[in-house]
């Protein structure tokens, strides 16, 4: 899977951007999860996009995906067809402060294999 | 007049007779009901279809793995045995099968402990289909995909 080096840069700045402005207790994770995907034109089910967040950390935690690159490819696997890969590593970059911020340093190894790549 | 309203009312009860009379409605197993033919075909392995599912459906997996993982031990192990029993027979014994279960309420015991143990491998043809279309680049034997 290609993918933009300065996109995943991005990504993880704003994913740990995300933990610091990350809804108070209390907020619907789905929603706030929902309405970051809208912004990157990724649409469909809520409750689907929800399901699939937390899978994918999941599969992260029991280290089913060994990486953030196989998840950002099980992830496009999941999204409507036609979906690019940089909505499959935004979806990525929104999931993980949302539903694991445990596995944030995945993406940061991510972007430095990127960068050395 | 009231010899047609007579003629009128006497169809209506021959129709109305009829319907009662009527036979139920064939509830015979076709090649895609109640189980899919893809399932009745497929080589591959149970553990090989799950793993498959697990990345093609990963919420119906995800969900039928909740379900099974709040039975009893009892009832799941039945249901290992149960879907392994299935797949260890070759196509007319699955549709066999599939025809005795379309027929018969009472014929798979297991329905009743929990009448979703096959929902992840009988009730849905996409889900079957994108599990078979790739469930041959996966290990044949993965015990993991009951622990998941």
């Amino acid at each position: 899977m290609t993918f933009g080096k300065r996109c995943l840069a991005g990504l993880v700045t704003g994913a740990a951007l995300s933990v610091t402005l990350a809804p108070a207790a209390g907020a619907d994770p789905d929603e706030a999860f929902a309405e970051q995907l809208h912004g990157y034109g990724i649409y469909g089910q809520k409750d689907f996009n929800a399901w699939i967040g937390k899978i994918m950390c999941k599969r992260l935690r029991n280290g089913h995906d060994p990486d953030a690159f196989t998840t950002a490819n099980f992830v496009h696997g999941q999204l409507q067809k036609g979906s690019t890969t940089d909505q499959a590593w935004q979806f990525v970059g929104a999931a993980i402060p949302i539903y694991c911020p445990d596995q944030l340093p995945v993406l940061q190894r991510a972007a430095e294999q990127g960068n050395q790549n | 007049m009231r010899h047609k309203r007579f003629t009128a009312a006497l169809g209506s009860a021959i129709a109305a007779a009829t319907l009662v009379l009527a036979p139920a409605a064939g509830a015979d197993a076709t090649d895609e009901y109640p189980i899919p033919s893809r399932i009745l075909k497929t080589t591959c392995t149970v553990d090989q279809y799950m793993a498959a599912v697990r990345d093609t459906d990963p919420v119906y997996y995800e969900r039928y793995m909740i379900d099974y993982k709040n039975k009893a031990p009892g009832v799941q192990q039945a249901t290992r045995d149960r879907i392994y029993w299935f797949w260890a027979m070759d196509y007319a014994g699955r549709r066999a099968y599939s025809e005795e279960t379309a027929t018969n309420a009472f014929y798979e015991q297991l329905a009743w402990n929990w009448p979703n143990w096959a929902k992840l491998f009988f009730n849905n043809k996409g889900v079957t289909a994108h599990g078979t279309d790739v469930c041959m680049n996966y290990p044949p034997a993965d015990a993991g995909v009951w622990t998941w």
